[in-house]
């Protein structure tokens, strides 16, 4: 089981859900189990150029990290825009 | 009738609503707050609202309203094949189908794509005539990068449509998108050095077509406004009769006379402000021959983007992207909407 906590845009489009908890084996699954997986992964299911993925707050690279019970799965998005 | 302005910023949507009269606007709205609407329109044939929102981190979506924007729901599984070694980058335009085909939507997008959905936006698929084109590698991005912005249907053909691609130029089809064929004879690509009269690499800004008159296309370009009267055949330009300058991005029509149209020019490509030191609508009532200048406000300096200009049957209205709404209404301008964030387009719809 790990937690994905969700950005303020990310959680309006899952429905004001902030926080999940998924049943899943690695980071790419937790990110492809979203309801807003669309949103956080192109069409390539890889990791849109300005979401950062952090994994019990070290940046994570590699979707197919495992993850255990507790691992904490945050969605960040970049510093960018104006 | 009254007019609902769908009114896309950079900060969300706006509902622009106004009276019989186009004297008096509420505003409602941010809708879809944090997302940038590069275009919203609803569709006459079901009441649905339908928004190209934008984000720079999270990408390009289609948000579809039943319910006047109280709530809304995303498309899913927008997107490019692998074989094309394209992603999607953004989404520009949305344009409900022919009324003969209920649930039929055109949508326009980066990098020069165009996606088909029978379903009502529920799912999409890209437009291969148009990925695969022959000329693709003679496409080039403008400013707002390589993007199809402008879907023009044919009013009585629901196989005919053309669209309008920065910077490649027009496109025609006559098999419902199976393939395209260039429209630009005739319209200028003013900044290449030498072949200025190319088959494709023009840069339209916008393309509309008469819904009254089929055949009869418009389009402000970046080297200038032309017409055609044979569903772009050929082109006759007509910002030499008057016009300030033969740069703009905003056009509108009247629904209910095909010679009428109307354009706001700007200094140029190297100086994107409108003309003179004002906000002037140049309207024509001869199909171009001639344009009179109408002040919208004075003195100004603003930019109505490609978007920005629309009409119904009583008004026409342009969004600035300095955040005002101004309608155009039997020769007198008022003022819809003032201080939203930077507005990249207005499209009207009949309020019931």
């Amino acid at each position: 089981m790990a937690v994905v906590l969700l950005p303020g845009l990310l959680a309006t489009e899952a429905g004001g859900q902030k926080r999940l908890e998924l049943d899943v084996a690695t980071v790419g699954d937790a990110l492809r189990a979203l309801p807003v997986a669309d949103l956080v992964l192109d069409e390539r299911g890889e990791v849109r150029s300005l979401v950062h993925v952090y994994v019990d707050g070290e940046r994570a690279h590699d979707l197919n990290r495992a993850v255990g019970e507790k691992t904490r799965i945050q969605i960040v998005a970049a510093i960018a825009g104006g | 009738m009254g007019v609902l302005l769908l009114t896309g910023t950079r900060k969300g949507l706006f509902l622009i609503r106004g009276d019989d009269e186009r004297r008096s606007f509420e505003v409602e709205g941010p809708l879809l707050p944090g997302w940038s609407i590069n275009h919203a329109v609803l569709d006459p044939r079901d009441g649905s609202i339908y928004a190209c929102a934008n984000n720079w981190v999270y990408g390009g979506t289609v948000q579809r309203s039943g319910d006047l924007g109280k709530t809304w729901e995303r498309s899913e599984g927008l997107g490019l094949p692998e074989e094309s070694e394209l992603k999607l980058a953004s989404t520009w335009h949305l344009e409900p189908g022919h009324p003969s085909e209920p649930g039929t939507l055109w949508l326009g997008g980066e990098p020069a794509v165009l996606f088909r959905s029978d379903d009502s936006g529920a799912s999409w698929q890209v437009n291969q005539g148009v990925l695969e084109h022959a000329t693709r590698d003679k496409w080039n991005p403008g400013a707002g990068g390589l993007i199809t912005h402008s879907i023009a249907l044919d009013a009585d053909d629901p196989k005919r449509l053309w669209i309008g691609i920065s910077a490649a130029g027009v496109f025609r089809t006559e098999d419902a998108g199976a393939s395209w064929e260039p429209a630009n004879a005739g319209t200028e690509a003013c900044f290449f050095p030498e072949d200025r009269y190319p088959e494709v690499g023009q840069c339209v800004h916008k393309l509309l077509s008469h819904p009254g008159r089929p055949g009869r296309l418009w389009q402000q370009n970046h080297c200038g406004v032309y017409r055609s009267d044979d569903s772009g055949v050929s082109w006759e330009r007509l910002d030499g009769n008057g016009l300030p300058s033969g740069f703009g991005f905003g056009l509108a029509l009247d629904p209910s006379d095909p010679d009428r149209a109307f354009v706001i020019p700007e200094e140029g490509a190297e100086n994107r402000v409108t003309c003179d030191g004002r906000i002037g609508i140049y309207a024509t009532a001869d199909a171009g021959a001639s344009w009179n200048l109408i002040v919208a406000e004075e003195p100004a300096w603003a930019a109505v983007l490609r978007e920005g200009m629309s009409f119904d049957d009583e008004a026409v209205y342009a969004g600035t992207q300095s955040g005002h709404v101004y309608a155009l209404r039997h020769g007198e301008v008022g003022e819809a909407a003032r201080h939203l964030p930077p507005i990249l387009s207005v499209e009207a719809a009949a309020l019931q």
